[in-house]
């Protein structure tokens, strides 16, 4: 995956003092401790989190020094993890974010402050735009609706959760979605929520596809393009309801918006790409490609906090915030 | 009066009765369907909203936002249909946001970050610091006086706007028809599509295939006709059931709207749906034009809802005893075409993508006011 920002392969001498401090602070523990204890936190507000964390602890005293710790913690951040998509999409906006805006305040170090004190709020906010997609996406859902809907996403249950609340009837197929098998707790929690679930294999997307009004999916990230990186299997959903003649829509927030323009699934970083053997590797289906790239132009939609965008609509926001 | 009332419309003056009885005559109006047709309802309504503004008076510019919501909510019931109305209403709405907020810009530019130019808000909202008080504050300060002859500036530059459209959008022809192209037009009702080709005949020579439009608008089709065959144009009327037929030999089909949705898909007269999916089967290039006053921010979410059924009368004679006992007939006045089957709007501001209509939509409406 092409990272962003310049390799910085050796810290500077000048930073080593940086270096140490951030050598004593576990960046991927921190980073895997704020998803565990919030479930409800998505991977690139965790990393944003992570930084905030980091900065509270790091204490830096000048801008520059500011930038290098942010720069040599986003790298090794995204190292570290395996699925580093969605991450660094976080990653990214903060730099950018404090890139933009270190000249803005008077002093920097009244940035920093409100970084670091504005912690919390972030979370707050990132759970504030999945209430805004759950009332943009509203209006897709309508009443004797049948939905296919791919694995789990936290949007998409909050949207379908908010629509059951506002009394539209409508019923779900959930793919299975292997070998996560997150379209089991999709099933579980729609269910719970008093919606009529029908749970199916992946297989089945060809044999449902007739009988759905439309397709719904979440979204790990969304390239520059428009196309989304999602959990495996949605690019073969995608091309099967443009098939079919029916909308697919995306829900996923504005922070999951990512540099990276893939043109098919095997642009993405992944721990096993396709092998062949003769002989009967161990735990083959276990190690497979866990997302894949779904192409822009299968996507009729994409709900989002800042409303329901064309796919061209995405490169358009990551213009406005990495170029002007 | 339903519930527009003198009552919930205390900020205007009790003497401005008059304006009352405006609104309730326009609204009668629509729903008499004297008035119909993009063009004359966007114009009615700017006229209607140059009188609604002169005649407020406002302490606070929110009054004025509630009372044209209200306003706009009540003449969406009246004709739902008729999107002109909504659009004229919103955009009024935005105009009249836009000034608050490029007031509030100049008045706290200086207190720091989320004052940032207004372009770069969307992503960072989730960094940004809530800066929300101090606009409200700003805003108690802002009693909008001053600010009415903008809004009705405004308001009659939108006006020019409509007046103008014709002639802005044919100025365009010349570059999109070529020498000895034939086109095809299933949109005879257009008054665009008539100045579009006339204008390019002035200096083209095409002919122009003309779709019967059965049954609503053959004898408008007929006398569409006749106009360009007057300007000189090369015109034949088809039956609609040949449009398939003929789009073979078709360099390019021409297309009016009555409202273009934020998805890209518009809304257009019946007949018109069937003509862009023939010519997607054949790639033949489909324009439409149209004015950025029929841009619509709102999203078809349900297609069928936004559909008219008209006379059957005019499909089946109704002293037809057999027919009309035995035979259900329908008559959809219009269609939606999806955003796939239109190459390029060719409106007043320039040429555009489908895919590129949900910017031009943020650029002309405030997101808020989507839903009145």
């Amino acid at each position: 995956m092409a990272s962003e920002q310049p390799a910085t392969s050796q810290p500077s001498s000048s930073a080593s003092s940086i270096m140490e401090v951030s050598e004593s602070f576990d960046i991927k523990a921190t980073y895997l401790k704020f998803l565990e204890d919030d479930k409800e936190m998505t991977m690139p507000v965790a990393a944003i989190e992570t930084l905030v964390t980091l900065l509270g602890i790091t204490q830096p005293s000048t801008s520059y020094e500011l930038i290098k710790i942010l720069e040599n913690a986003t790298q090794s951040l995204k190292k570290s993890v395996k699925n580093s998509i969605s991450l660094s999409a976080g990653c990214d906006l903060f730099m950018r974010f404090v890139l933009r805006n270190i000249h803005k305040y008077g002093d920097w170090d009244s940035c920093k402050r409100h970084l670091v004190a504005n912690g919390r709020l972030f979370v707050e906010r990132a759970k504030t735009a999945r209430e805004h997609i759950a009332e943009n996406g509203l209006p897709f859902i309508r009443d004797d609706d049948v939905i296919l809907v791919l694995s789990y996403s936290r949007t998409l249950h909050s949207l379908l959760l908010n629509a059951s609340k506002k009394r539209i009837r409508f019923r779900v197929i959930v793919t299975e979605s292997r070998p996560s098998n997150k379209g089991s707790l999709m099933a579980k929690v729609l269910r719970e929520a008093g919606i009529p679930v029908s749970l199916v294999v992946d297989g089945m997307m060809g044999y449902v596809i007739d009988k759905v009004d439309k397709v719904f999916c979440g979204a790990e990230g969304v390239a520059e393009s428009g196309g989304v990186i999602n959990h495996i299997g949605t690019y073969q959903l995608a091309v099967l309801a443009r098939n079919a003649n029916k909308p697919l829509y995306v829900v996923a927030e504005s922070h999951k918006f990512v540099r990276l323009f893939p043109l098919s699934p095997s642009d993405l970083p992944t721990e096993f790409p396709v092998q062949f053997s003769i002989t009967e590797p161990e735990y083959e289906l276990e190690r497979s490609p866990r997302v894949d790239f779904t192409p822009h132009q299968y996507i009729t939609a994409l709900i989002t906090d800042l409303g329901v965008l064309t796919p061209s609509g995405v490169s358009e926001e990551l213009i406005k915030m990495w170029y002007d | 009066m339903s519930d527009l009332t003198l009552k919930t419309l205390t900020h205007h003056h009790k003497s401005d009765k008059d304006i009352f009885f405006q609104i309730d005559t326009f609204i009668s109006q629509l729903k008499r369907r004297q008035i119909t047709g993009s063009n004359d309802v966007g114009m009615a309504t700017a006229h209607l909203l140059v009188r609604f503004v002169s005649a407020a008076r406002w302490t606070h510019i929110d009054s004025l936002i509630s009372d044209l919501r209200l306003l706009g909510k009540r003449l969406i019931a009246a004709q739902p249909r008729e999107f002109a109305c909504g659009n004229m209403v919103r955009r009024v709405l935005a105009l009249i946001r836009e000034e608050i907020h490029g007031n509030n810009e100049n008045g706290i530019d200086n207190k720091g970050l989320s004052s940032s130019s207004p372009l770069i808000t969307s992503m960072f909202n989730l960094l940004s610091t809530e800066d929300k008080s101090i606009e409200t504050a700003n805003n108690e300060k802002k009693t909008g006086r001053d600010l009415k002859p903008y809004i009705i500036e405004g308001i009659q530059e939108l006006i020019e706007e409509i007046r103008n459209i014709e002639d802005s959008i044919a100025g365009m022809s010349v570059e999109m028809i070529h020498e000895n192209e034939v086109l095809l037009t299933p949109s005879p009702n257009s008054k665009t599509v008539l100045e579009f080709l006339r204008r390019a005949s002035q200096k083209r020579k095409f002919s122009v295939l003309v779709t019967e439009s059965f049954p609503n608008e053959t004898e408008i089709a007929h006398a569409f006709a006749k106009k360009l065959a007057k300007a000189g144009i090369e015109t034949v009327i088809i039956p609609d059931s040949s449009v398939y037929a003929v789009m073979s030999r078709v360099g390019k089909v021409i297309v009016g709207a009555r409202t273009v949705l934020a998805n890209g898909g518009c809304i257009s007269a019946s007949g018109i749906a069937l003509a862009c999916e023939a010519a997607k089967n054949h790639k033949t290039p489909v324009l439409a034009v149209t004015g950025v006053y029929k841009l619509s921010p709102l999203y078809p979410f349900d297609v069928e809802s936004l559909i008219e059924v008209g006379n059957t009368g005019k499909v089946v004679d109704f002293s037809d005893k057999d027919m009309v006992e035995n035979v259900e007939v329908m008559n959809p006045t219009y269609d939606y075409v999806a955003p796939e089957n239109i190459d390029i709007y060719v409106t007043n501001i320039g040429g555009y993508s489908p895919s590129f209509i949900y910017r031009l939509v943020l650029d002309h409406y405030s997101s808020e006011d989507n839903k009145l």
